[in-house]
């Protein structure tokens, strides 16, 4: 079965390589094909697993310093397969539609599938490998090939500052994986992810550390603060289908890795479940904190991918202190809601991008306070994306808030437990995760009804239209799985609980069964709140059947010329909830004027920081600096010196191998 | 049978709650005032009416005040009757309470911007940055409920409120101040928000709504009273014990939602609106209300810290 996996995994590649070949348009067309493909191979040996449970393994010989690699898809690799799996094939058909606008004779198309494939198999590939160097070489893989698609269009400064920034980043990240994995590998003698139990379940330092370091090597993928500084610059920089996959999908291989790692370590540490829901929780809060000022919509998305992120390692956190304080119902709520949160995410997100990238596309600015009043040109993608704008808020019948309903009932379980550290903790995390909801509401109410209600605020060149076929297929297919979470979710949770239950070692059904019980009465009492708003609406229907109702324009308040440039903006709209929280989300405002007695033209300019990373990454960055500098005389672009070095070794190695006969 | 007391209070409470405010006011100010069932007559005057809708407006500002309606009506349900226990419990209820009430505030907010209106979207701004202070807030004041009781659900949380310690006498009577900041925030009411106001530019709520007309109106209308209803008997829950009588059970469910209707008219006679920029002042009290709850049973609850 497992082979079969494989081969679903290298298809993706295979396509990619195969639209090298291909001429125009055909391209995608076969990619997608292969993509088809693959389903075949992987979804049915994935959905076995979460179904039946158990797990495939192969064990592959490689030459050395490989060696033995063993393969291994339980269920918790299984849930991940499906979203890059299901996920990556919407992006492709997005993308398809997405590179028509691109001129075919400046743009790389094939390089363009080509990476797009790698990146996709190397994914697949990482939730699979269980051997740490291969492991490391998969990784690395999808890195380099999703830098290669965040600079597609490499024209553009910004896009290759963006991307190099995002690759610095992934390394910065991938050396503290190599150097846990290194040092994890002198201590067992083997590269198999299952011998590095026997150390990671081990109370004692060193545990810890290696612990902190693999929580930082994933966390830079994933995006946790401090070291989310480049996804607001990578994920505007790409195309849009990619900034789906890369914010939908790939930010999960991170957190894949820190679940795995957790599985690892059996009953982890407190301290290190108290530090992982505390980063969390402020990784949520600076996410959707920066969120809330930003002005290009897919900078919004990202800061928002870090809210997520957030929140999807407080359920991970809980998950943990639920372990480590023996509650089971709080850890089967934990890990739950880290892994539902992780599908959740990637179905709105994955629509936020896909619509993000439409209004690109048709109105040619990402500046939401350059449009308005979208939904009257395109007003499927409107619909759409605000069921995406909703479901990401966490708004009842939609998918976000089934997911966050087990957070917050996690909590709310914890709190019969006697401690009271635990009980400051938790009340921080209830307290805080209303925060971060509300927060969100307030970042999408800006984001949706800015861009696409009310009027244009500047006169588009090109009438918007309607998107595409091909451009709504995707997104339709995300909004139907929002619904179906949403209002059904028990058939999901069982799946779900599957994975879940390969953490809590106390392999109970007690707690399996009242998860789902409480599910299924949250899902009676939605189908409730279903009942009265159709009651409503027909009572509604019924009062304004026989009643006029005229179109007349909006109250101006008695002012006769009103333009639309008089509607609040998004940057108006956040201002008094932005000077509430001025500490933490500084504005800077810069007042241009001509120095004229008689000025004509004044320009006002704001522009946000990120708190987090002017006051950690910034200094830490210029420490390093300032201490790798010391070291400057090594490069000091003199030709001789660097001729002087290979002199230098050569004598040293003449010297060794004359020491050594 | 909670079902049936519940539609009781659903069909005429907001009204009623409504007119005592502006009896008391009217009373206050030495004048006769208007009947108490006027915001009914209101009501039922507008269902007769047709709409008049912005042509700038999509289906958003349509389904928004239905909505609205909807979601008061089922977070009504999910609380509890004092004595009775309530219609639809679950554990983990009141985390679909407050969201059911942010689904309605999430579509209010959209309806204000879809009217591209300067004065609505200001309006939806300054009540979603109010909402920022008030939610996390309530979530303390749940939680440390929750905490206190060793329950997950409304219905299990009142019922065992009242048999624990004497100290919870104290814990009731900051949450009641606290839900009543809420009722007032929420409610849009003075200090935080003039009803009666007639310049747009210092309105929150009211401004929101200012396009809507004819049924939609309302609808908007009924749930604005029906919103301090709902705190009311939420406050009402927390101070009413359980092992009595029924019928006294009632009588004080309805004395309490009387009474803080009395206050409310009562303080919007004596106070002019706070300056909005003293508003999220005012509503931290709130939260500082909650904390200091949450303080004192984490001091009685777990003394060992």
């Amino acid at each position: 079965m497992l082979t079969g996996f494989l081969l679903g995994c290298i298809l993706f590649s295979i396509g990619g390589i195969a639209a090298i070949f291909i001429k125009g348009k055909a391209k995608g067309i076969i990619f997608l094909l292969f993509g088809f493909a693959a389903q075949i191979f992987i979804l049915p040996s994935s959905f076995n697993i979460l179904l039946n449970g158990g797990r495939y393994e192969n064990i592959i010989t490689f030459s050395e310093p490989i060696g033995i690699a063993s393969l291994r898809l339980d269920s918790l690799a299984a849930l991940f397969a499906i979203i890059i799996s299901v996920g990556s094939l919407l992006a492709s058909i997005y993308s398809i539609e997405y590179l028509k606008h691109y001129d075919e004779k400046k743009y790389s198309f094939s390089s363009f599938y080509f990476f797009f494939g790698l990146l996709i198999s190397s994914m697949l590939l990482v939730v699979v490998v269980q051997n740490s160097i291969l492991f490391l070489i998969v990784w690395e893989l999808m890195s380099v090939s999703s830098f290669f698609l965040v600079i597609f269009e490499s024209e553009k400064e910004d896009v290759r500052k963006a991307g190099i920034y995002y690759l610095i980043a992934m390394q910065i990240g991938a050396s503290f994986l190599i150097a846990a994995f290194a040092w994890i590998g002198s201590i067992t003698g083997s590269y198999d992810f299952n011998s590095f139990k026997t150390i990671l379940d081990s109370q004692g330092s060193i545990s810890i550390i290696l612990f902190i370091l693999f929580f930082i090597g994933f966390g830079t993928k994933a995006g946790f603060v401090p070291f989310h500084t480049w996804l607001p610059k990578a994920h505007p920089a790409a195309p849009s289908g990619v900034s789906a996959i890369m914010s939908g999908i790939m930010l999960k291989t991170g957190i894949y890795g820190i679940l795995r790692i957790i599985l690892l370590c059996g009953i982890p540490e407190r301290h290190l479940a108290y530090g992982v829901f505390i980063i969390s929780l402020i990784t949520a809060i600076t996410g959707i904190l920066n969120a809330i000022s930003q002005k290009d919509i897919k900078k919004l998305l990202a800061y928002s991918s870090i809210e997520n992120i957030g929140i999807i390692g407080m359920g991970m956190g809980m998950g943990m202190l639920g372990l480590s304080y023996n509650l089971a119902l709080v850890a089967w709520l934990g890990f739950l809601a880290a892994l539902l949160h992780t599908i959740n995410h990637f179905t709105f997100k994955s629509i936020l991008f896909y619509g993000a990238g439409i209004v690109y596309q048709k109105t040619g600015t990402r500046n939401i306070e350059k449009l308005g009043g979208l939904i009257k040109f395109m007003p499927i993608t409107a619909v759409i994306f605000l069921i995406g704008a909703m479901a990401i808020s966490g708004m009842p019948l939609l998918n976000g808030f089934i997911s966050e309903f087990a957070l917050y009932l996690g909590m709310a379980k914890s709190f019969s437990y006697d401690s009271a550290s635990l009980n400051i903790m938790m009340i921080v995390g209830f307290s805080g995760l209303a925060l971060v909801g509300v927060m969100a509401i307030l970042g999408f109410t800006k984001l949706f009804g800015i861009t696409f209600l009310g009027l244009p605020r500047e006169e588009f060149l090109n009438k918007p239209s309607e998107a595409s076929k091909l451009f709504l297929l995707p997104m339709i297919i995300c909004a139907g799985i929002i619904f179906i979470i949403g209002i059904f979710p028990s058939t999901v949770i069982q799946l779900i609980l599957r994975a879940v239950s390969q953490f809590t070692q106390f392999n109970s059904s007690a707690e399996f069964n009242s998860v789902v019980t409480i599910y299924s009465s949250l899902a009676k009492a939605i189908s409730i709140f279903v009942a009265i708003l159709i009651f409503v609406f027909t009572a509604r229907y019924f009062i304004l059947r026989k009643k006029s109702v005229r179109v007349f324009k909006t109250w101006d308040c008695g002012y006769q010329s009103v333009n639309s440039r008089i509607q609040y903006t998004g940057s108006s709209f956040s201002l008094p909830f932005l000077e509430l929280v001025e500490a933490v989300v500084p504005q800077k405002t810069f007042v241009v004027t001509e120095k004229e007695i008689f000025p004509f033209e004044a320009k006002l300019k704001t522009s946000q920081h990120d708190f987090m990373e002017r006051i950690i990454v910034q200094p830490l960055l210029k420490y390093i600096r300032s201490f790798l500098n010391l070291f400057a005389w090594i490069q000091s672009g003199k030709m001789q010196q660097y001729i002087l070095y290979g002199l230098i070794f050569l004598v040293l190695i003449i010297i060794y191998v004359i020491g050594v006969m | 049978m909670p079902l049936i007391i519940q539609i009781c209070f659903l069909l005429i409470a907001p009204f009623l709650y409504q007119g005592i405010i502006n009896r008391v006011k009217a009373l206050w100010a030495g004048k006769k005032g208007a009947p108490l069932l006027q915001p009914l007559y209101d009501f039922i005057r507008l269902l007769n009416k047709g709409e008049v809708i912005s042509k700038t407006t999509s289906f958003i500002f349509q389904i928004a005040p239905a909505f609205n309606i909807a979601s008061i009506i089922f977070a009504f349900l999910l609380i509890p009757v004092p004595f009775f226990g309530s219609t639809i419990s679950f554990e983990g209820d009141f985390v679909l309470f407050a969201y059911i009430l942010g689904l309605s505030k999430y579509l209010t907010i959209l309806a204000a911007l879809d009217t591209g209106s300067c004065f609505e979207g200001m309006g939806a701004s300054r009540e979603i940055t109010f909402s920022t202070i008030v939610e996390p807030a309530f979530f303390i004041l749940i939680g440390t409920l929750a905490l206190l009781t060793g329950q997950a659900s409304f219905a299990s949380i009142f019922s065992l409120l009242n048999s624990s310690a004497g100290y919870t006498v104290l814990i009731e009577i900051l949450f009641s101040l606290a839900l009543f900041i809420m009722i007032i925030t929420e409610g849009s009411r003075v200090p935080v928000d003039d009803p009666n106001t007639h310049l747009e530019l210092t309105m929150i709520h009211e401004v929101m709504i200012l396009d809507n007309s004819g049924p939609d109106l309302a609808f908007i209308l009924y749930s604005a009273g029906m919103k301090m209803v709902l705190f009311s008997v939420l406050a009402a829950n927390l101070l009413i014990p359980q092992n009595i009588q029924p019928a006294i059970a009632i009588l004080l469910l309805i004395g309490i939602a009387f009474l803080t209707s009395v206050i409310i008219g009562i303080i919007e006679s004596l106070m002019a609106r706070a300056r909005m920029s003293h508003v999220p002042q005012f509503i931290f009290i709130m939260t500082a209300l909650s904390l200091i709850a949450f303080a004192v049973v984490i001091f009685f609850l777990r003394g060992r810290m």
